[in-house]
C-alpha cells in the first residue's frame, strides 16, 4: 500500500492541510477535496485548459500537476477571483458583458488565463491575446467574444484595479 | 484518466534524490515539471514505482550569465527561459524554441532539465542544445561529471545518464562574435508535437561558416548532429546553393517514418524547406545577408 | 443568479460536480480490437451476462430510422465491433481505483479482418453472422433519367472524413436509485429522449424514470442520444441502490462515442453549355460504423434528399447507402447530413463553372430557384435567387470576383422544427420558471426566454428562471439539435405565455403584470409542428497559403436568413463557433484509423480542435425576413458547418490550383511545389 502524503496548499487565501495519494491531481484536489467544482477537467493530454488554476503566480493546468507537487503553494481558482465579494471580478464581469462564454465549461479557465495574462502585459494587443489563451480550448464561441471579453477586461483593469490586491494572500505576481 | 498507483518523495536535498534514485534502480524516476512524464503516467502506456521529485529541492532555477557561457539550473521553467533578455540576446536559437513549446501554460511548468532528461526526439530543446554545443552537469553517488549535449541522446526515452544520476545544470557556451542561430518549427495545426523542427546554429569568419551545427527534431529516433550537413557548409561562403544543398543532406540523412503527422516523403520535404529557413534566418543573425 | 454570472463565478453545476454519499465510479474495459470474437473475460464486475439490453435508437433522426436489427450491445456479446466498444465494466467508490480495475479485466480475443472502408464494406462478408450485406441502407431518391448527350458533365468524387464531436465537457452521467424510482442527472441535449431510450432498454414504466438535465459543457449533437454506458450505470444504481457516476474521458470520446460526417459521394452533375443544370446522378455512402442506434439508418436518405441545394433541379436519381464498418457508431454532428450534403452539391457547382469556365457565383445565381419546388429527390427547395442577390450585395461579392483566394458557398439549411416542442411556465412568488423540452448546451436559450416573456408578458429579465430539463417538471419534450430552438422552443415558449396571460385576463378582467405576480400560474404548452422549415444563406471566405502548404484564413463572412434574430449577440457567438468547427472539418479535424481499424487520434488536439491563435475573426450579416412561427425566428446554429467548409475548400482550391476533393485537406496535398 502506497504512503499518504501530508500537504498543505493555500488555496483562495485558506489552508488547505490533508492527506492524499501521492498520484492524485491538483485538480481533483481543488474539486473534490478543496470542494471548489469551478476548476473543470475537458482532456487527458494537457490540451483543453479547462483546469487551469494560477499557482503561485502563473497560470497552469492543474490536471497536469500533482496535488503532493502544489505542497506549500499558492492557488487561485475561479471561486477566488471575486471571493466574499458580491461584485465580480473585472475579468468576469468582461466575460459577461461581452458575451465571452456559452456552454461556459472553459470559462473558467480562460478567465484565469486572462487574468494571468492581463496582469502581465498593458496595452495588449490581438495578437497576444490569442497567443495567451492558445493552451485553452472552447468549441463554442469560436473565440470571437472571448477575444472580445479580454480586450475590455484589459481597460476594466487598468480603470478599476485589480481587487485582488486587496487579498495579498490570492494576488498574483506579474 | 489518472495516474496508477506510485511512491513519492520529495527530498529537500540533491543528495537524498540521488540516494533514493540508487535505492530503486531503474524503478525510480524524476519529477521534474511533470509536464511530459505526468500525461504519461495518466495514459498508462508506461507506470513508474517510485517518483521522486525535485520540487523541494532548493537552488535549481536560475540562468546566470558567467565568463564561459549560460548557466542554466535544471527546473528553470521554460517561461522563465522565453522571457529571459540574456537568452533572447545571446540565444536566439534557444528562445525561438522556448517561445514555440507546447502552449504558454505548460511552458509556466515545464522545465529545461525535464524536457532534456526525456530524452523525446518530439521535444524540442534537445535539438537546440545539440545545436548549441551546450554541457549538462549531472550528478550522481560519485558527484558531478559532465555530458556533451551531443552524446546525452542514446535513443527515444533513453540518455547517458545513469539511473541514479541527476541532471541539474545545463551551460550553452557563448559562441564566436559572428554567430547566430535559429529554431524553426513546423506544426501542422493543433498538433501536439512537431512534423519536423530544426536548429541551426553558425558562426562565422567573414563570410565563410567556419562552424556549423545542425540537430532535428520529430525525425529521428534520438536527436544527434547532422554531420554530413553540417560539413557540406563548414569552410564556405554560404550561397543560395550551398545552403540548398545542405538542406537536402539534412532531409536525406534524417530517418522520418510515415504516421498521422505526415508521409516519410512529407516529412523530408519539409524538413529541407524549414533547414534551409533556419540556415539563412541564422545567418542574417549571424550579421550576413 | 444569472446563468453567465453562475458561470464566470465558477458556480455552474456540471455532471461531474455531483458527489453524493456512498457514490460509486463505474469504469469500463473496451475493445482492444476493431473486430474480434470475445473467447473470454477475466476480472470484470459486469459483462454481457448480467447486463443483457441493447441500447435504442433514440435522439436526432429517431424519427426516420430503419429496423433497429443490429442494436449496440450495452456490454459486448460474443462479438466487438469497434475499437472501445464497452466489453466489461468495473466499479469502486475511488475513481483512481476504478481505473485501475479496468486494467485489471483481462480478455481473450480471437481477432477477425476488420472492415475499415464503407465502400470496401458492401462487397465484403457479412459483418456478423447471418447478415448478408453490410448495407444497413440502401435506398434510391428521385427517379432514374436519360441525360441529354450534348450536356456538360461533371463527375467528384467526394468525401467528409469523421470528425469527433468534442465538447468540451465529455460525456457523464449519474444515477440513484430509491427503490422505485431511478433518476439520473445528466450532461444532455434532450432530457426526454434520455429518459425514452432508458425506459426501452431498461424496460422499465417511464413514470418510474426521472431525468434531469445539469449545465452540460457543449454537444454539438453528441447528447442527444442515449449511450452504452448509461444504461450500464442505471443498472448499477438499481442493483447496489447506490448513487453511480460515469464521466467520459477524452480518450474514451474519441474512441466510442459517435463520431459525425463519415460520407463518400460519387456524384455526376449534368448541365446545359448555357450553364444550367439539368440533373444529378450517383450514390452517397455513409460509414455507419458497426452498429445502429446512431445515426447511419438515417443519414444518408437525408443527405440524398438535399442534394439539389438551393437550386432547380430538373433531374436527380441518387442511390443512399449505409455500410457496416469496424468503427464506433456514426452520429449526429452539427448539421448532421446538411454539411455533407451542401458540401457535395456546391463542390460540383465550383466543379462546373471551371469547366463552363464561368464565374461560379454567377452559375449559381442561373440556378437558384425562382420559385419554391419540392426536389426529385423530396425536399422542397425555397425559393432562393432573391435571397442570392442580396448575398452578393451585402458580402461585396463583386470586390472578391476573379480573386485566386476566394470561396462562396450558397447553402439552404433545413432545421428540425418537425415534431415541435414544448414548454411550461409556472409563476410563484412572484418569479417565473420556465421549462422547455430542449436543452441547452451552449445556445443560451435562457436569453431569448427572457426577451420573449418580457415582451409577451412584461415581465422584467431578473424574475425569470430558465430551467434545467428536468422530466418531472415537464410532461413531454423533444429536444434541442437541428437549428430548431429559435423557431419551435421559442414558440412553445410564446404560446405559453400567452395561455398563462388568457387565464390572468379571465380572472381579473384585464392583464397587468402585479395580476400575473401576484397569482399562481402553470401553463404547459406543446407546441405542435409538423413542417420541416428552411432557410437560406451564404458564406465568403478568403484564404492564403504559404510556401509550406499552411493555410491562414484571412475572411470568414457569412450572410445567413435567421428571420427574426432573438438574439444578436448570441447570434454572432453561434455563427464564429460553428464558423471555427467549419475551418476544424476542412484543415485539421479528422478521427483516422489505421488498416486494422486501429483509431490513429487520442488526443484532442490531434483530432484537430482549433484554437485561438489558428483562426480569423469572424463577420456576419442578417438578411431580413420572418419564419412563419409565432417566434418569426430562423434557426442559424448550423449554417457556419455548412458553408464555412465548402467557401474555405474553394478558397484553398484556387489558391493552391489543386482539385479539392476531401476534408480534411491534408496538408500533403496542398504543398506547394518548389522548382528546382
Amino acid at each position: 500500500m502506497v504512503s499518504k502524503k501530508h500537504i498543505s496548499i493555500t488555496v483562495n487565501g485558506e489552508v488547505k492541510e490533508t492527506e492524499v495519494e501521492p498520484r492524485m491531481l491538483l485538480a481533483h484536489f481543488l474539486r473534490e477535496v478543496a470542494g471548489l467544482t469551478g476548476t473543470h477537467i475537458g482532456c487527458d493530454t494537457t490540451n483543453c485548459g479547462a483546469c487551469t488554476v494560477i499557482m503561485d503566480g502563473k497560470a497552469v493546468k492543474s490536471c497536469t500537476i500533482l496535488a503532493v507537487q502544489a505542497n506549500g503553494k499558492k492557488i487561485l481558482t475561479i471561486e477566488g477571483l471575486s471571493k466574499g465579494r458580491e461584485k465580480l471580478h473585472p475579468v468576469q464581469q468582461s466575460f459577461v458583458d461581452k458575451h465571452g462564454l456559452q456552454c461556459g465549461y472553459c470559462t473558467s479557465g480562460m478567465i484565469l488565463t486572462s487574468y494571468w495574462l492581463l496582469k502581465n502585459r498593458k496595452n495588449v494587443t490581438e495578437e497576444e491575446i490569442r497567443a495567451a489563451i492558445s493552451g485553452n480550448l472552447c468549441r463554442c464561441t469560436g473565440y470571437d467574444n472571448i477575444v472580445e471579453s479580454i480586450k475590455d477586461a484589459s481597460k476594466k483593469m487598468e480603470e478599476e484595479g485589480d481587487p485582488i490586491e486587496e487579498h495579498p494572500e490570492i494576488k498574483v505576481r506579474a | 484518466m489518472n495516474p496508477p498507483i506510485f511512491e513519492y518523495f520529495a527530498p529537500t536535498g540533491i543528495d537524498e534524490v540521488i540516494d533514493i534514485l540508487a535505492k530503486y534502480p531503474g524503478e525510480a524516476k524524476i519529477l521534474a515539471g511533470g509536464q511530459s512524464l505526468i500525461p504519461l503516467l495518466k495514459s498508462r502506456i508506461s507506470s513508474i514505482p517510485y517518483l521522486v521529485s525535485l520540487s523541494e529541492v532548493k537552488g535549481l532555477s536560475y540562468v546566470d550569465e558567467g565568463k564561459e557561457g549560460v548557466r542554466i539550473g535544471a527546473m528553470t521553467v521554460d517561461s522563465d527561459l522565453e522571457n529571459s533578455e540574456l537568452i533572447r540576446k545571446r540565444f536566439p536559437l534557444l528562445h525561438d524554441a522556448t517561445g514555440q513549446l507546447a502552449d504558454p501554460l505548460v511552458r509556466n511548468v515545464g522545465t529545461i532539465g525535464g524536457n532534456l532528461s526525456h530524452a523525446d526526439p518530439a521535444n524540442d530543446l534537445p535539438a537546440v542544445m545539440i545545436a548549441l554545443d551546450a554541457r549538462f552537469a549531472v550528478r550522481g553517488r560519485n558527484g558531478s561529471r559532465e555530458i556533451n549535449a551531443r552524446d546525452f541522446f542514446l535513443d527515444t526515452f533513453t540518455t547517458a545518464m545513469e539511473p541514479e544520476e541527476v541532471l541539474t545544470e545545463v551551460t550553452i557556451p557563448f559562441w564566436g562574435k559572428k554567430s547566430g542561430g535559429a529554431y524553426v518549427k513546423f506544426k501542422k495545426n493543433t498538433w501536439n508535437f512537431s512534423v519536423a523542427a530544426v536548429a541551426v546554429q553558425l558562426e562565422l569568419e567573414g563570410n565563410k561558416c567556419t562552424r556549423a551545427h545542425i540537430a532535428t527534431t520529430s525525425v529521428s529516433p534520438k536527436s544527434g548532429r547532422m554531420e554530413s550537413a553540417e560539413n557540406i557548409l563548414v569552410g564556405k561562403a554560404l550561397t543560395d546553393e550551398v545552403i540548398n544543398k545542405a538542406a537536402s543532406e539534412v532531409a536525406a540523412s534524417a530517418q522520418p517514418t510515415t504516421d498521422p503527422y505526415g508521409t516519410e516523403e512529407y516529412k523530408r520535404e519539409i524538413l529541407r524547406r524549414i533547414t534551409r529557413e533556419a540556415i539563412r534566418k541564422a545567418l542574417s543573425r549571424a550579421g550576413v545577408n | 443568479m444569472e446563468l453567465s454570472e453562475k458561470l464566470v463565478r465558477g458556480e455552474g453545476r456540471f455532471v461531474d460536480d455531483i458527489q453524493m454519499p456512498g457514490m460509486l465510479y463505474l469504469g469500463f474495459a473496451r475493445s482492444q480490437y476493431a473486430r474480434a470474437k470475445i473467447l473470454k473475460i477475466t476480472g470484470a464486475q459486469l459483462t454481457h451476462r448480467e447486463v443483457n439490453f441493447e441500447v435504442v435508437e433514440v435522439g436526432e433522426g429517431a424519427t426516420e430510422g430503419g429496423p433497429a436489427a443490429l442494436s449496440h450491445p450495452v456490454l459486448a456479446g460474443e462479438y466487438v465491433g469497434y475499437v472501445g466498444q464497452p466489453i466489461a465494466a468495473v466499479y469502486s467508490d475511488d475513481r483512481y481505483v476504478a481505473e485501475d480495475l479496468i486494467d485489471s479485466v483481462e480478455v481473450e480475443y480471437e481477432p477477425l479482418k476488420a472492415i475499415v472502408d464503407p465502400e470496401e464494406s458492401l462487397k465484403r462478408e457479412g459483418m456478423y453472422p447471418g447478415i448478408k450485406s453490410n448495407a444497413i441502407v440502401d435506398r434510391y431518391f428521385g427517379k432514374d433519367f436519360n441525360p441529354d448527350p450534348s450536356d456538360i458533365v461533371v463527375e467528384r468524387r467526394l468525401i467528409n472524413r469523421r470528425v469527433a464531436t468534442n465538447p468540451i465537457e465529455p460525456r457523464g452521467i449519474v444515477a440513484a436509485y430509491d427503490g422505485h424510482k431511478l433518476t439520473v442527472w445528466v450532461s444532455t441535449q434532450s432530457a426526454h429522449s434520455i429518459k425514452e431510450g432508458l425506459s426501452e432498454a431498461l424496460k422499465m414504466e417511464p413514470d418510474r424514470i426521472r431525468v434531469v438535465q445539469v449545465d452540460t459543457g457543449g454537444a454539438f449533437g453528441l447528447k442527444g442520444g442515449l449511450f452504452p454506458e448509461y444504461v450500464v450505470a442505471c443498472y448499477l444504481a438499481m442493483k447496489e441502490k447506490r448513487p453511480v457516476k460515469w464521466i467520459e474521458t477524452r480518450r474514451e470520446h474519441l474512441l466510442a462515442s459517435r463520431p459525425g460526417r463519415g460520407v463518400v459521394a460519387n456524384l455526376r452533375l449534368y448541365a446545359k453549355k448555357d450553364g444550367t443544370i439539368t440533373g444529378l446522378k450517383g450514390d452517397v455512402i455513409v460509414d455507419n460504423g458497426a452498429f445502429t442506434g446512431g445515426s447511419g439508418e438515417f443519414s444518408p436518405m437525408f443527405i440524398a434528399r438535399q442534394l439539389a441545394g438551393a437550386y432547380k433541379l430538373p433531374n436527380a436519381y441518387v442511390r443512399a447507402v449505409s455500410a457496416l464498418t469496424n468503427k464506433a457508431p456514426q452520429g449526429p454532428y452539427r448539421g448532421a447530413g446538411r454539411p455533407e450534403a451542401m458540401y457535395f452539391i456546391e463542390r460540383l457547382m465550383d466543379g462546373l463553372a471551371d469547366k463552363l469556365k464561368m464565374d461560379p457565383v454567377e452559375l449559381r445565381l442561373i440556378n437558384a430557384a425562382k420559385e419554391t419546388y419540392t426536389s426529385p429527390l423530396g425536399m422542397q427547395v425555397e425559393k432562393s435567387r432573391e435571397f442570392l442577390e442580396s448575398a452578393i450585395k451585402e458580402l461585396n461579392y463583386e470586390k472578391y470576383k476573379g480573386r485566386e483566394n476566394v470561396g462562396f458557398a450558397f447553402l439552404i439549411l433545413y432545421h428540425a422544427t418537425a415534431g415541435g416542442e414544448s414548454a411550461r411556465i409556472k409563476v410563484e412568488e412572484g418569479r417565473l420558471k420556465v421549462w422547455t423540452g430542449g436543452n441547452a448546451h451552449g445556445q443560451r436559450h435562457d436569453i431569448f426566454i427572457k426577451t420573449l416573456l418580457k415582451e409577451e408578458l412584461g415581465v422584467p429579465e431578473d424574475l425569470v428562471d430558465a430551467m434545467k430539463g428536468d422530466t418531472d417538471q415537464l410532461a413531454d419534450g423533444v429536444g434541442a439539435w437541428g437549428s430548431r430552438s429559435s423557431m419551435v422552443l421559442s414558440s412553445a415558449v410564446i404560446v405559453a405565455a400567452r395561455k398563462i396571460k388568457e387565464q390572468v385576463e379571465k380572472k381579473h378582467g384585464k392583464y397587468t403584470l402585479k395580476a400575473l405576480l401576484e397569482g399562481n400560474w402553470d401553463e404547459y404548452e406543446f407546441f405542435k409542428y409538423d413542417k420541416t422549415e428552411s432557410s437560406l444563406g451564404a458564406n465568403l471566405v478568403t484564404a492564403d497559403i504559404d510556401s509550406y502548404g499552411r493555410v491562414m484564413v484571412k475572411e470568414c463572412l457569412s450572410y445567413y436568413d435567421a428571420g427574426r434574430v432573438l438574439d444578436p449577440d448570441n447570434a454572432r457567438g453561434q455563427n464564429a463557433g460553428g464558423a471555427v468547427q467549419g475551418i476544424g472539418q476542412t484543415l485539421s479535424e479528422e478521427l483516422s484509423f489505421d488498416e486494422d481499424g486501429l483509431p490513429l487520434i487520442t488526443s484532442i488536439s490531434d483530432a484537430g480542435v482549433l484554437s485561438a491563435d489558428l483562426v480569423p475573426k469572424f463577420g456576419i450579416k442578417f438578411y431580413k425576413s420572418e419564419s412563419p412561427l409565432p417566434s418569426k425566428a430562423k434557426g442559424l446554429g448550423e449554417a457556419p458547418t455548412i458553408g464555412v467548409p465548402i467557401a474555405l475548400s474553394r478558397a484553398i482550391e484556387l489558391a493552391t490550383g489543386k482539385l479539392i476533393l476531401e476534408t480534411p485537406i491534408r496538408p500533403e496535398y496542398i504543398l506547394p511545389e518548389e522548382r528546382a
